[in-house]
This record gives structure tokens, sequence and C-alpha cells, in this order.
């Protein structure tokens, strides 16, 4: 699934975003043949993938939705941008959609505290959110 | 004291996608002079007189990090730019990196020659991977002109971890392992990445480095306070009406920061230096910023008489428990502890001695733990029973 | 090798270069409690217990990967450094499972005799312990994680002295978990005939399957009055 043709062990981090990014998660298969092609335990490619906050060992929806909860973003509201996200998802956090369109999650400080409230979806950052660009950002999501 | 621009020289001025406007503004001039002119003992020299001290957090002396490095046996060594700024309320570093990707690669490169370095990486946190793209070809654009022909220069993608922030985590992690913390010593400039001397830098303390070179050390030590020269860059968020970035000289007030420049009103707390950082009331607005006195890495979040300090506190001590590597015991267990007990004083529901626990967990965590998260976890929890006692008192079950 | 003199608890003593803090205070008959060190492993300093005062140092310093250094003074068990075990001990304590009387390791467990010796009895906060299911489906090993410590010693002992590599670590934090490949119950072929990590084990984590007629381990508990 993922070239891991010289590849050494130093390189299974990489190796596990990029797949990441591919596949969306990482899947147990995966894993093992990455063990495999960089002799190294199964457990410990299962402890590096799980280590790493954007890295999932489950499968993810298409879309995946970060808003931050730390202070900052706390301070601007951000709970109720949760809540818009809730509405227009259907889902809570920690949770994957049944259509598998989003996964939605909370997070910690993105670093974008000067224009909180602030969201990555995939890998993209969206600030000064308000439930109405919510909406209109969700919507645009295939 | 004024704000003053060295780290921030070029933001919004240069366009971050063309080198040329950056050579426009004297750029890689410095790593021409350090090249031509100066050796590289000279350059470690120039940097220790110049006063600069690391600007992550912990404010280590840069020269000396340096000739540590550059005096330590191996055949390969690394330079290291720390950009995983993941401390709650910062945001400095991805605001210059948007902005003079350039600055930092000449710095970097004067780094390499200084040390001995061959190859450098930048490890960016994953939530700044927008900048990925505008990093990389400000990379090539720098090798192409051929101000790289010595050093070379890869960018290494976290993937979620505060941790990650802290150098021998960091270094972990670019090893392609899970990003727990190493005892120390060895130390970095030592024993680094693969066990070869590296030095760690912070984005903004790299930032210094042409300026210094060009200016020359006895310029920058004019700048700022006794044992804290140059410039400091803030994220400042929260309730304030201008949330921002800006950059003071040392020994500037709080005060001027975050009334005058962030316009900040009925301010009841200020934490300084994010999670990790201390927390202290409005009476304290006065006191300067310094590593003489409270500097971190310089995130700045202010919280207006709504707020309410327990909550500041449960939630600082819940996002340092989800963060911690969990490798030694104080932090794993203590921070977890500590925002178990929170959780209960903030729905009123403390025991009285609660307090007393609080304080020798504190304590204990920050002798015993393994790396500067876990030292400094406790510092939100001594910091509001020190000023904020009695809304821990109010808190407490009455039966 | 050259000879380094420090001072250790007010004397004098001498240790070689390199030497770690734990090691020139153990060859002078002086005992510092120790969790995840074994001296067969490799140092991690991950339970802190062994945690020393060293002057001019801001911290306390982990003693089993500290080395020596000429002139270093030391103590070992002054008031800052007892307090500051009984500490981690008791939060140890907080997430352990905490069922002694019925545990197997009963008077041989490590954990519990450091407790003893540093008179930690019921933590005083309110305990989150770690629940998970007891691992019996091997024929040759138990795993009861409810009472792992997290000290990595059975990680290090099979990757360092058994080479098999069955365990590793995974998640992040409190969650933290030694596991078998994707997190599953242990029950490899190469645990047969080894026990390496069982004998490692410094609580009651990991053990054999119970077989009729052992031995009884350690001496026995004499309680008199």
């Amino acid at each position: 699934m993922i070239p891991t043709q010289g590849k050494k062990q130093e390189d299974l981090l990489i190796l596990l975003e990029e797949a990441q990014n591919k596949l969306g998660y990482l899947p147990e298969e995966l894993m093992a043949e990455l063990a495999k092609s960089l002799d190294m335990s199964i457990s410990d490619v299962y402890g590096v993938a799980t280590f790493y906050s954007f890295l999932s060992t489950k499968p993810q929806g298409r879309n995946v939705i970060r808003i931050c909860k730390c202070l900052p973003c706390l301070l601007k509201n951000a709970q109720a941008i949760i809540e818009s996200v809730e509405r227009e998802t259907g889902i809570k956090p920690g949770e994957t959609a049944p259509d598998g369109k989003f996964s939605f999650e909370l997070t910690n400080c993105i670093g974008a505290c000067d224009e909180a409230p602030a969201m990555m979806l995939n890998n993209e950052v969206h600030v000064n959110l308000t439930p109405g660009k919510i909406s209109q950002i969700l919507k645009a999501c295939k | 004291m004024p704000e003053k621009w060295i780290v921030l020289r070029n933001c919004g001025v240069i366009d971050p996608k063309r080198i040329t406007t950056y050579l426009d503004r004297d750029g890689f001039k410095a790593l021409k002079k350090a090249l031509a002119e100066m050796p590289p003992e000279q350059i470690i020299e120039e940097i220790k007189v110049s006063g600069l001290r690391g600007r992550g957090g912990a404010g280590f002396p840069c020269g000396l990090k340096w000739e540590l490095a550059r005096k330590a046996q191996g055949d390969e060594k690394y330079v290291i730019c720390n950009a995983d700024e993941g401390e709650v309320g910062t945001f400095k570093d991805r605001y210059i990196l948007e902005r003079d990707p350039f600055t930092l690669i000449e710095a970097m490169a004067i780094a390499g020659y200084a040390i001995g370095a061959k190859r450098g990486y930048i490890y960016l946190r994953a939530e700044y991977h927008h900048l990925l793209d505008l990093l990389g070809k400000a990379i090539s654009q720098a090798r192409e002109k051929g101000f790289l022909d010595h050093f070379e220069i890869a960018i290494h993608e976290g993937a979620g971890s505060y941790i990650c922030g802290e150098e021998s985590a960091l270094m972990e992690s670019i090893e392609g392992k899970r990003g727990e913390v190493r005892y120390r010593p060895p130390f970095p400039p030592s024993r680094g990445l693969w066990g070869k001397p590296t030095i760690i830098n912070n984005v903004e303390t790299l930032m210094n480095i042409p300026q210094v070179i060009l200016n020359g050390a006895h310029w920058f030590n004019q700048i700022g306070t006794e044992r804290s020269k140059g410039t400091k860059v803030f994220s400042v968020s929260g309730d304030v009406k201008k949330p921002g970035v800006y950059e003071l000289v040392l020994g500037s007030q709080l005060r001027e920061l975050v009334m005058d420049l962030a316009l900040a009103e009925k301010v009841k707390i200020i934490q300084v230096g994010g999670a990790t950082g201390r927390i202290i009331p409005y009476d304290m607005i006065d006191t300067p910023l310094s590593f003489e006195t409270i500097l971190g890495a310089g995130a700045i979040t202010v919280f207006d008489e709504s707020r309410d300090i327990i909550d500041i506190v449960h939630r600082t001590i819940e996002f340092l428990a989800e963060e911690c590597c969990g490798k030694c015991a104080p932090c794993r267990e203590g921070t977890e502890v500590m925002a178990e007990i929170l959780e209960r004083f903030s729905c009123g529901e403390g025991v009285e001695r609660d307090i007393g626990v609080l304080e020798e967990l504190s304590n204990a965590m920050m002798l015993s733990s393994l790396c500067g998260l876990g030292q400094a976890a406790p510092n939100p929890v001594v910091d509001s029973l020190q000023y904020f006692r009695s809304a821990y008192e109010s808190r407490i079950r009455k039966n | 090798m050259g000879e380094i003199t420090v001072t250790i608890n007010g004397s004098q003593l001498s240790g070689s270069e390199g030497m770690t803090i734990l090691e020139a205070a153990q060859e002078n008959g002086i005992d510092i409690p120790t969790l995840c060190h074994r001296p067969e492993l490799t140092p991690i300093g991950a339970c802190r217990i062994c945690v020393v005062e060293v002057e001019g140092s801001r911290t306390l310093v982990g003693s089993c990967h500290t080395p020596i250094t000429q002139g270093m003074v030391i103590y070992t068990h002054s008031p800052k450094v007892l307090e500051t075990r009984k500490v981690i001990v008791e939060l140890l304590l907080a997430s352990h499972c905490g069922s002694c009387f019925m545990c197997d390791k009963a008077n041989v467990c490590e954990l519990r005799r450091i407790a003893a010796d540093l008179e930690v009895g019921l933590p005083r906060f309110r305990v989150r312990k770690r629940y998970y299911p007891i691992e019996d489906v091997s024929p040759y090993i138990v795993r009861d994680l409810t009472k792992c410590i997290l000290c990595r010693r059975c990680v290090r002992a099979c990757n360092e002295i058994k080479k098999a590599r069955v365990f590793g670590i995974a998640y992040r934090g409190f969650d933290s978990k030694v596991v078998v490949d994707f997190d599953q119950p242990i029950d490899k072929d190469v645990c047969q005939d080894c026990d390496v990590c069982i004998s490692f084990c410094p609580t009651g984590a990991l053990s054999r399957v119970k077989k009729l007629g052992e031995e009884k381990k350690g001496k026995a508990l004499v309680i008199s009055s």
C-alpha cells in the first residue's frame, strides 16, 4: 500500500503520515506490512501509530473536523462552534458519521489563537468561525 | 520601552514566495559575511557576546549551546529548528514562517557552518501543514541561488503531539519513534539526534542570528536588560481587542503589551507562557517581561473579570494530562490526579485536604519529573493557589 | 578510567568514571530504592523513585541514569528526597490495583515493599485505576495489566535479553499501556519456555500459569507483635 523500498526504521513516522494522508487511517494490514519490511515488531509500529493524535488506527470520515478546545478558543465561544458542528453533521466529538462523510474531533491548540475560534478541516485551518461560517464550510465538503 | 522589529523586520515587507524580495532587504548578506570573513569560532564568540538566549521558553544561552556542539566529537552534527510551537496561546512562529521563511533558512545555514553540521531539520508541527509548501519552496529557492551548498535542510512534519516541542521528544520523533522524552545528561550538543552532537533552536531564536552577524554583538547587546538581550515576540490572545503578534524590547512592561497594544479591558488574570507558564493577577501587570521575571515562549492569554480561575487551571491541567508523553510516573499519574481534583473544585466539590495534596503533588512533580513539561505542569496550580487561594476555599464542599 | 570523588550524605567516596550515582551509592552500601531500573537492562529513568538531591541542581536527579562527576555533593535520603519518593509511590498506588491481600505477588512485590519502607498507605486522592481484563489466553503467561506500573522492565527484558520483541508501549500519557501486537491478549509461542519478562516484573502484572505443587515464593510473611 505504501512503497517501503530502501526505507529504514527511522522513516516509520513519515511512512505512517503518508499512509494516513493517502488512506485516511492506518489499517492493521498496513502496519503489519510496515513492521515486516522495516524489521520491527508490530507492537512497536502500533506504539508509534497510537502516540500521535493526527494518526488514526480506525477508519475516519472523508473529512476530519478538528475544533480547537483550548482556552483562547473557548474564550471566543468555541462551544457554540462545537454545537453547530454537532447540529450540521449529526455527530458528537469522537464520532464518525455513518455515511463516512465526517469525523469530528476536539483538538488541542492549533496556533490560531489570534483568530479564534479556529478549526482544522483535514489539513486546512479555518479561523474566526461563526455558526454561519461552519454551515457554509461544511456544505462545501464532499 | 518601545516596539522594535529585529525578528519581524521582514514580516509584511517581503514576499515570502520570492527570494529576490528578501535579497533586497540584505538577505543572505550575513551568511556571505560569515562564510567569507568569519571562522566558526568567531561566529560563536559573536553570538555569545550578543547575549542571545533561547526563545522557546528555557532561555539557554544560544552561543554556549553552539560552542558545546562545535567542540563535541562527532563525524556528523545536526542543526534542528524547533517549529513545533504547541504551547497554548502561541502562534508567533507560525506568523514568522508565513511571512519570512528566508531569514530562518539563512540562520540555519549560518548555524550549520558554525557548529560544523552539514544537515539541518525543521520540525514543523502537523497543525502547520499549510506552511509545508511555502517552506519547501523557500528552501529550494535558497538552494538554487547557491546559498545552501554547504548545508542541506529537510522539513520533518509532526503528527499531533505537544510534547514533541520538548527537545528530546522532538529528536525521538525525527528518529521515527514515539515522542517520548529522554533523560539528560547527555544533552543534545554532545549526544542528540541519532546520538550525534545536535543544536536545537526555536524559530525565533534563529531569526535573530543574521542581524547579530551583520550588526555585531555589541549592537544587539545594547538592547534589553542586564540578562535579557534583544527583543521578544509575543502572541497575545484571549480577552483583548487586538489579539496578534507583537515584538517588544525585553524588559518592556506587561501593561504596555496587554493594555496599550492589545487593548485589553477589565483584566483579571493573565497567563504568561501558555499551559506550563505562569498565572498572575491584574495587580502584577507592571511586571517587566524578561528572563529575570516572567517570559516563557511569549504566549500571553488575557482573561477578563467574567472568567473563573478554577476553570482556567482545570482546563490547563487537562491539556497537559492529554499531552503528557506517559513515560515518567510523576507527570503521567500526577497530571491525571490533579485534573480530577480540579474538576471537583470547578463544580464546588472540593475537599479541605485537597489543597494540601495539590501543593505536595506540585512539589513532587516539579522536583522529579523527567522533562520540562512535567516539571512545569504544576505552575498554574501553584500560581493560582498563591494568588487566588480564596477561589479554591470557596469551592470546598460544605456539609 | 579515572577516579572520581563525590560526597554522598556527608561522606567522601570514590567511584570510577562513567559510574552512575546509583552504582556509586550501592558500591558503598547506600540503598536507593528503584523500580524501573535493573542493572541488566538499559536505564530509562521512568519511575523517578531513585531521585536524589544533588547540590547545584534545580530539580532532583534520577540516580539510575545520571553519571557521577568530580566533586558532586549528593543526598540520597534528605527530607526533600523522601517526600518526593513518597508522593510518587502514592501516585503509583492510586492507579494500581490495590488488592494486595489477594495478589500472588504478595510479599515479593517491589512496589509494596517500597511503599512499606516509605510508610505510604492508602493514597489521599480519589483513585483513578486502570482496569484491564486479565489476559489468560496463553498457556505460558498470565498478564494482569491492572497491576502494571509501566516500568517497562518486561519490554526491555524481552527486547534486550530474549530478543523476542513481544512487547511495545502504545497510546500516550495516562493511557500508555504495554501492548502485544495491536493491543491483543498475549499468546505467543516464543513465550513457551522463557519466563524472562515474568522474572523482571516488579508487581503481579506478569505471572506464570499456575501449576499444582509449586514451591512458595520468597520468605514466609511473619507477623510479630
